[in-house]
């Protein structure tokens, strides 16, 4: 958090010559929630690149001493949680890139001493597309990106009270829509 | 699936990298994106470089391929070819977010040394405050992104020798002071004139 405050100062005092190093430590969070969210890789990129732009000019327009104070993290995540609704609500982009090279999504890695097979991470990154949006929000964010109930609720702008009942809640669907006798239409029916 | 593993597959889907195009993209769409064009210089054509903040590389290439190949394995960007010249309001501004404090301290002292004029590292360590601080100098013109637009080739060594250059070696830093209407001898006198102070100091 410490770093994210110096960021904010440096971002402040020298927009044009920081916003670079903005990108570089974000960029791979935003982009993972982005993926999580829409899904296609395709998509993930532009709502990434629409998240950074966006937040360049908003940095342009504000006072000095506003962005210095900025929380950067819950403040992209916020603008990058808005491009990815707009881009939900767009048909043209619904799912069908879904089973786009899933594979390749996922790194051939695992978390340490964890058996994940590729197909689960291709099978539970489609469950999450196909939850409501609310409960895919606090999952991805709590779950996927590691955030604090805090910072998720933060972000969300809900108290945080109902983004834990969010999240165990769209874990149980999850759990249920990977169970294989109630695949898929058990999150289906939520759309 | 329990909910241990649960959360355990939901961390791993979290291992994902940006692809590059990303920070591409995003720079060049607020300006901050490298642009080049072939402009000539002394030493024959040379690819300038640049975005919002200033001129951010000049390098000499025999083809534009080679230089994005270049800048791009220097500053890991892609920079693309403008379609007209550097902006006049940008000639005299500089991006060197690439270099550290010292060397843009360096940098911004070769700056001052007037066109037709030469000065040894000695001075410029001296001037920055850094008096012994030689070598350190020598290495931080030799990384000069911008040669040519920062004077670099300005700078010899105290001994009488030239030195070496960031654009293609000693022979061209020759060329290039000569262009200038700086005289051969100009370089060793100036060596003697070091020596001399320097006695009078000690």
């Amino acid at each position: 958090m410490n770093d994210d405050q110096g960021l904010a100062t440096r971002l402040a005092s020298d927009l044009d010559s920081h916003f670079e190093e903005l990108v570089r430590t974000f960029q791979d969070r935003l982009y993972g929630f982005a993926l999580r969210m829409l899904s296609s890789p395709q998509d993930a990129e532009e709502a990434a690149q629409d998240t950074f732009v966006r937040a360049y000019r908003a940095l342009e327009r504000y006072p000095d001493d506003r962005v210095s104070t900025l929380r950067l993290r819950p403040w992209l995540y916020q603008i990058a949680l808005n491009v990815v609704r707009n881009r939900v609500r767009r048909p043209a982009l619904t799912q069908v890139d879904i089973e786009y090279d899933l594979a390749s999504q996922t790194r051939d890695e695992q978390p340490e001493g964890a058996t994940v097979s590729n197909e689960t991470f291709a099978e539970l990154s489609t469950a999450i597309t196909r939850l409501p949006e609310r409960y895919a929000t606090a999952v991805v964010l709590r779950h996927v990106q590691g955030l604090s109930y805090a910072e998720a609720a933060e972000i969300l702008d809900q108290p945080v009270g109902t983004t834990k009942s969010d999240v165990h809640r769209g874990l149980r669907l999850l759990r249920e829509a990977l169970e294989p006798e109630f695949e898929p239409l058990l999150v289906g029916e939520h759309r | 699936m329990n909910e241990r593993e649960l959360m355990t597959a939901l961390r791993g889907l979290a291992d994902v990298r940006a692809p590059a195009t990303v920070l591409e993209h995003v720079l060049d769409e607020v300006g901050l994106g490298d642009q080049y064009a072939e402009l000539s210089s002394p030493l024959g054509p040379v690819f300038v470089a640049w975005n919002r903040l200033g001129v951010s590389a000049v390098m000499k290439t025999s083809t534009p391929q080679e230089f994005e190949e270049r800048f791009a394995a220097r500053f890991h960007r892609s920079p693309r070819r403008a379609d007209d010249g550097l902006p006049p309001t940008l000639a005299e501004k500089f991006d060197l977010r690439s270099v550290t404090e010292f060397e843009r301290a360096v940098l911004l002292k070769a700056r001052e040394i007037p066109k037709g004029e030469v000065r040894t590292y000695a001075w410029i360590a001296a001037q920055i405050g850094h008096p012994a601080a030689v070598r350190a100098v020598g290495s931080a013109l030799r990384k000069n992104p911008v040669p040519v637009l920062i004077p670099c080739h300005r700078v010899v060594r105290s001994d009488g020798h030239i030195g070496e250059y960031a654009l293609g070696g000693s022979a061209n830093k020759r060329t290039i002071l000569a262009a200038e209407g700086v005289r051969p001898e100009a370089v060793a006198d100036l060596a003697r004139q070091w020596r001399a102070e320097r006695a009078m100091v000690g």
